[in-house]
C-alpha cells in the first residue's frame, strides 16, 4: 500500500464541509470518517484538522455544541449551518471544475 | 444571519476567552484520549501508545496557538496584552513617560491654537460671497504714503476701468440716534449704492439702497445690521417702512442685512452716500477733496495680473488729470492707485505678528518633535536587550515591532487627546477675554486641518522614533546583543552621537526663539518707556459730536458750550479740547511750511508740519512744558493776530539755529493771499502718533481765534481718579442736550496702555513659546547627560578607582555638557542671525543684531543647561568605584 496522500491545500474545508453534511460529528471522528471515505487513500493531519475546524465555525458554516460520545464523555460535536449547507455546493461546483478540468489536462 | 453568527463568535472569543480556552483545552485532550485508545486496541503498550499519539497529533501547545489564529481575534488580544505590558513599563519610567506626554500635549495645543489664530483672521474667506475677488482700492500720495483716495478718483474708476463689476464708495462714520431714552453713538458707513452689488450680500429683508437714492438729494434711508436690528429693536419683524431717528432726522428703514455681514467693520446702520456727481466730480483748484474709501468686485476670472496691469493704466490716466489744474503745486503727481484683496486690507496689521507666531510655535513643535524623539531614543537603549531575548524566545519580528508600536502608540495617544483639549481651552479663553489686539478680527475658530497635522507630524515622531528600536532589533544578531550582556546599554557609540545631536539641535532653535524674545521684550521695554512728552495719569479723555451738526459756527459754539459745561464739575481741575488724540493712528493732518523770510522754497520741497487744534488750556490740561515764549491766552482772539506755538522739533527742524520766536509762517497750498502765523511759543515734543513713530515738527494753533474745529477730543485733568468724573461728564453733557451721548471715554492711561497691546500680546506668547522652548530642551538636555553619565559609570569607577578626584569627573562631565551647549550656542547664533531680520519691522528701539540680546540670551542659555547637568555630574561624583566595577 502506498502512503496515504497529502490533502491538496484548501481541499480539507470541501471534505469537512462533506462529511458534516451527513450527520454532526466531533473531531475524530471527522478525521476517521474521511480516511474510510477516500478508501484509506487521503489522510487528514491531524495537526491540521482543529485549525480547520475552528477556522470553519469562525465563518459561521458549521457549528459546535457539547453533546455525549459514544463513551459517555463530553464531546465537542459539529453540524453544518445553512450557510455552509451553500458553501458546501459552492464549494463542490468548484472542486468539480478544477478536477474536470485537470482530468481533461491529463487524459488528453 | 451569518453575520450575526461571526459577530457572536468574535465577541465570545474576545470576552469570554476562558471558557474558550477550558473548551478548546478539552476537545483537544478528548481527540487525544480516543487516538490513545485507538492505538492500545492496536496493540500498543499503554505508554508507547500515549507518545505515539502525541507524535501523531503534535506539540499541542503549538496546534492550540494554531486554533486560536483561527478565531481572528489574535490581533486584538495582543494588542491588549501589549498595552498592558506597555503601561506597566511606562508606569517604571514615569519621567519620560510625562515629559513625552508634556511634549507631545503643549506643541500640539499651542500650535493648533496660534495656526488657528492665523487661519481665522488671515486665511478664512471673508463670509462674502466670492469675497476673495473684492478688492479695496488704495491711493497713495505725498510722502508720509497716506491712503486716501478722493471723491474725483472714484468716479473715473468706476468709469474707466476694464476689470471691474461694480465700483462701490463709501465712507465710515458716527451717528447720533436720538429720540430715545438712552441716546447713543452709532457706527454707521454712508455708501454708494453700488456699494451692497460690490460686496455681494443679500438683504435678510428688504432690499438694499437703489441707484436713485444716491446723490445729495438722497432720501433719508437706511439699511440696519442684523446686530443693531436685533438688540436695539428686538428683531422687529414690521421693522420696514418704519424710522428711526438719527441726528434727530427721521430715517425710512428699507432693510436689514444678514448676521455677519460686518463691512465696514463695526458698521450699524448704512445709509446713502451723499454726494454730488455735478460739482464733486470735476477736478477744481477751489473745491474741497472728498475723501471716500472704494471698494470694488473684480469680474470672474480676472488674475491679479490683470488686476495689476489695469490699476497701472488707471494710475496713469487719473494722474494726467491733476498737473492741469495743479500744474505749479504738483497736487498729487506722484498719485499711485493699487488694489489688494480686501482680506488682505483688513488684516494687514496683524499679518506680520502672526506670521512670526507661527513660525515660532513652529520651531517649537520642532523642537518638541526632538524632544520626544531623543526621549524615545533613550529608552531604546534599555530595551534592546529586552527585544534581543525576546525575539530568541521565538517571538517574531513582526509580533515584536507591532508591540513597540503599540507602546508608542500609548505615548501618543494620551498626549494627542491632551493636546486637544489645550488648543481647544487656549482657543475658548482668547474668544471669551478677546485681547483688545483681536478685538476687530473675527471669533477664533479651532482649524481642525491643524489639529490633524500637528497630532500627525508629533504621531510619526513617536511612532517612528520609538521603532527605531525594535527596527534595530529586527535587524541585528540576537547572539550578538545577549554576548555583550554585562553592557546595559547596547545602542553603543552612534546612538549617543545621535542624541547628542539631536540635544545641540534643540539647544539652538531654542536659543533662536530666546533671542526672538529678547528682542521684542527689549522692543517692548523701549516702547513702554518712550518719552511721552505729557503726563497721562489724572486724565480723562472724551469725544462728542454734534447732533445735527450744521454750520462751521454753530458747531465751534457747541464745542466750546460743552467745554464751558465740563469746566464747571467739581472734579475736574482743567479741560481742554484738542483735534488729534495722542496714540490715535490717523489720517495724515501734515501741511508744508514756508517760513516768512526764508528764500521761497517749492511747493513739493517744503517741509511738513502736523497741524493740530486745541483750546487754550490744552498745554496746561496735559501739562506739556513750555520751552521759551508763551502759551495762547486771553489775548488770543479771533481779533488779535494769527498765532501759533510750535514743538521743539518743529524749531529745530524747520528753523535751525534761529530763534523761532516772532518768526511767521504760511502753512498750506499757496493761495493769494496766505495768512502768515506768529510764532509766539515753543513747547516740548509730544510723542503723539502710534508709540514707535518718530518725533515729527508740529504746530498748534488755537481755537479762540476763530478756526473751524471739525471734531475731536475732550481732556479734563481731574482731581482723583478721573473714572469717577465720568457721571458727571454724562450729565453735563445731557444737560446741554438731551440727546447728546460721549463717546470713547477712556482715561489717557488706559489710550496708552492699548497703545502698547499688540506689542504687549507678542511679547507675552513669544515669551510663553520661548520658555517652553527652553524648558524642551533643558529635559532634553537632563536626560542625555543622565544617559551618558549611566553609560560611562563602569569607566568612572575605573578612573576614581585609578585616583581620578571628584574635581576630575565633575570637569569630566561638565566638560562633555560645555562642549554641547557650545555647538548648540553657535548653530542657535548663526539661526537667529538668519532668521530675526524677519521681525526687523516688530521691533523699536533694538536693532534686529542687538549684540547685548545675541550675547545674554546664550549665557542665560548655558547657564540652564549647566544646572539641568548637575544632578547627572553629581550622580557622576558619587560612583563608588567598587559598586560600580561589581555591578556588570
Amino acid at each position: 500500500m502506498s502512503r496515504p496522500t497529502d490533502l491538496v491545500q484548501g481541499t480539507l474545508d470541501l471534505l469537512i464541509l462533506k462529511t458534516l453534511a451527513l450527520e454532526p460529528m466531533h473531531g475524530w471522528a471527522i478525521a476517521q470518517r474521511i480516511q474510510q471515505l477516500s478508501n484509506e487513500v487521503l489522510q487528514v493531519q491531524q495537526g491540521s484538522l482543529y485549525p480547520a475546524l475552528h477556522r470553519l465555525e469562525q465563518q459561521a458554516w458549521i457549528r459546535a455544541e457539547w453533546g455525549e460520545s459514544d463513551n459517555n464523555r463530553r464531546a465537542k460535536y459539529y453540524s453544518l449551518t445553512r450557510a455552509g449547507r451553500r458553501q458546501l455546493e459552492h464549494e463542490t461546483d468548484s472542486w468539480e471544475r478544477l478536477s474536470g478540468a485537470i482530468s481533461a489536462i491529463v487524459r488528453a | 444571519m451569518r453575520w450575526l453568527d461571526i459577530l457572536r463568535m468574535r465577541l465570545r472569543s474576545l470576552f469570554q476567552r476562558d471558557s474558550v480556552e477550558r473548551e478548546l483545552d478539552e476537545e483537544l485532550r478528548f481527540h487525544l484520549d480516543l487516538q490513545v485508545q485507538q492505538n492500545i486496541a492496536a496493540g500498543m503498550q499503554p505508554a508507547e501508545a500515549g507518545s505515539a499519539a502525541l507524535r501523531q497529533f503534535g506539540h499541542p501547545t503549538q496546534r492550540q496557538e494554531e486554533c486560536r489564529d483561527a478565531r481572528r481575534t489574535r490581533m486584538i488580544e495582543d494588542f491588549f496584552e501589549d498595552l498592558r505590558y506597555a503601561l506597566r513599563g511606562l508606569r517604571r519610567d514615569r519621567f519620560l513617560a510625562f515629559a513625552a506626554t508634556a511634549t507631545l500635549a503643549i506643541s500640539i495645543g499651542a500650535n493648533t491654537t496660534v495656526f488657528s489664530m492665523a487661519d481665522s483672521i488671515l486665511i478664512r474667506p471673508l463670509p462674502y460671497p466670492g469675497a476673495d475677488r473684492v478688492d479695496w482700492i488704495s491711493e497713495r500720495s505725498g510722502p508720509v504714503q497716506e491712503d486716501i483716495a478722493t471723491a474725483q478718483d472714484y468716479y473715473r474708476i468706476r468709469e474707466q476701468n476694464r476689470i471691474f463689476e461694480e465700483v462701490a464708495a463709501f465712507l465710515p462714520s458716527t451717528a447720533n440716534r436720538t429720540g430715545v431714552a438712552q441716546p447713543e453713538q452709532l457706527d454707521v458707513a454712508s455708501v454708494s449704492a453700488s456699494f451692497f452689488r460690490a460686496m455681494a450680500s443679500e438683504p435678510l429683508m428688504g432690499r438694499y439702497l437703489a441707484r436713485e437714492e444716491e446723490g445729495t438729494k438722497a432720501p433719508p434711508v437706511a439699511v440696519l445690521s442684523y446686530a443693531f436690528w436685533r438688540n436695539r429693536l428686538g428683531s422687529d419683524p414690521h421693522i420696514l417702512g418704519k424710522a428711526i431717528a438719527l441726528d434727530r432726522r427721521p430715517y425710512a428703514v428699507v432693510g436689514v442685512m444678514p448676521q455677519g455681514f460686518d463691512f465696514p467693520r463695526g458698521a450699524q446702520i448704512w445709509m446713502p452716500l451723499q454726494m454730488d456727481e455735478a460739482s464733486e466730480r470735476p477736478i477744481r483748484a477751489n473745491t474741497m477733496f472728498r475723501i471716500v474709501e472704494i471698494v470694488a468686485r473684480r469680474r470672474q476670472r480676472v488674475t491679479a495680473q490683470q488686476a495689476d496691469t489695469e490699476m497701472q493704466r488707471l494710475t496713469f490716466a487719473i494722474r494726467a488729470d491733476y498737473p492741469k489744474v495743479f500744474a505749479s503745486r504738483g497736487f498729487r503727481s506722484d498719485l499711485s492707485i493699487a488694489a489688494t484683496p480686501l482680506q488682505q486690507h483688513l488684516t494687514g496689521q496683524l499679518r506680520p505678528a502672526l506670521m512670526m507666531l507661527s513660525g515660532a510655535v513652529g520651531l517649537v513643535l520642532l523642537i518638541a518633535c526632538v524632544n520626544l524623539a531623543n526621549l524615545l531614543l533613550a529608552r531604546a537603549g534599555s530595551r534592546q536587550r529586552e527585544l534581543a531575548v525576546r525575539l530568541a524566545l521565538g517571538s517574531g519580528r513582526g509580533r515584536v515591532i507591532r508591540q513597540v508600536l503599540t507602546e508608542s502608540l500609548v505615548l501618543a495617544l494620551p498626549c494627542g487627546l491632551a493636546g486637544i483639549a489645550i488648543a481647544w481651552i487656549a482657543v475658548r479663553a482668547l474668544n471669551a477675554f478677546k485681547p483688545s489686539v483681536l478685538i476687530a478680527y473675527p471669533a477664533i475658530a479651532m482649524d481642525p486641518r491643524v489639529l490633524v497635522f500637528t497630532a500627525a507630524l508629533t504621531f510619526a515622531t513617536a511612532i517612528l522614533f520609538g521603532m527605531a528600536p525594535a527596527l534595530s532589533a529586527a535587524r541585528i544578531s540576537i547572539q550578538e546583543v545577549l554576548k555583550a550582556a554585562g553592557q546595559t546599554h547596547s545602542m553603543g557609540r552612534s546612538a549617543a552621537r545621535v542624541r547628542k545631536l539631536l540635544v545641540v539641535a534643540e539647544l539652538g532653535v531654542s536659543l533662536v526663539l530666546l533671542i526672538g524674545a529678547g528682542l521684542l521684550a527689549r522692543s517692548f521695554l523701549a516702547l513702554a518707556h518712550t518719552e511721552i512728552g505729557f503726563s497721562t495719569d489724572h486724565l480723562l479723555t472724551f469725544r462728542t459730536s454734534q447732533v445735527g451738526s450744521t454750520s462751521f459756527e454753530g458747531r465751534a459754539r457747541f464745542y466750546r458750550n460743552v467745554l464751558d459745561e465740563v469746566k464747571q464739575i467739581p472734579l475736574a481741575r482743567s479741560a481742554a479740547l484738542v483735534s488729534y488724540m495722542p496714540f490715535q493712528d490717523t489720517f495724515d493732518r501734515s501741511g508744508r511750511v514756508q517760513v516768512v523770510g526764508h528764500e521761497p522754497i517749492p511747493f513739493l520741497q517744503r517741509p511738513r508740519a502736523d497741524n493740530t487744534l486745541v483750546s487754550a488750556e490744552f498745554f496746561q490740561t496735559l501739562k506739556v512744558p513750555l520751552r521759551s515764549g508763551r502759551v495762547f491766552d486771553a489775548r488770543d482772539s479771533d481779533q488779535s493776530a494769527a498765532a501759533v506755538v510750535v514743538n521743539e522739533a518743529f524749531a529745530s527742524q524747520i528753523l535751525p539755529g534761529e530763534d523761532p520766536l516772532g518768526r511767521s509762517i504760511v502753512f498750506g497750498p499757496d493761495r493769494d493771499r496766505n495768512t502768515p502765523w506768529t510764532i509766539i511759543g515753543v513747547v516740548g515734543n509730544i510723542r503723539d502718533g502710534a508709540l514707535g513713530s518718530p518725533i515729527r515738527p508740529e504746530m498748534y494753533r488755537c481755537i479762540c481765534q476763530g478756526l473751524p474745529f471739525f471734531g475731536g477730543w475732550f481732556v479734563i485733568r481731574t482731581a482723583g481718579d478721573p473714572r469717577a468724573a465720568i457721571r458727571a461728564v454724562e450729565a453735563r453733557v445731557r444737560n446741554f442736550d438731551r440727546d447728546q451721548s460721549i463717546f470713547d471715554v477712556k482715561t489717557m492711561d488706559e489710550r496708552r496702555d492699548e497703545a502698547l497691546a499688540p506689542q504687549r500680546f507678542q511679547l507675552l506668547l513669544i515669551g510663553i513659546f520661548a520658555g517652553i522652548a527652553i524648558l524642551l530642551a533643558t529635559a532634553g538636555v537632563y536626560g542625555v547627560m543622565s544617559y551618558l553619565v549611566a553609560r560611562r559609570t563602569r569607566e568612572i569607577g575605573i578612573r576614581v578607582a585609578m585616583g581620578a578626584r571628584p574635581a576630575d569627573v565633575l570637569a569630566m562631565v561638565m566638560g562633555e555638557s560645555a562642549l554641547l551647549v557650545v555647538a548648540a550656542i553657535i548653530s542657535g547664533l548663526g539661526g537667529a542671525w538668519a532668521l530675526t531680520r524677519y521681525v526687523r519691522s516688530m521691533l523699536f528701539g533694538v536693532t534686529e543684531l542687538d549684540a547685548s540680546t545675541f550675547v545674554l540670551a546664550p549665557v542665560a542659555l548655558a547657564m540652564v543647561v549647566m544646572v539641568a547637568c548637575l544632578g547627572p555630574a553629581r550622580r557622576a561624583v558619587r560612583v563608588d568605584p567598587m559598586t560600580a566595577l561589581r555591578e556588570e
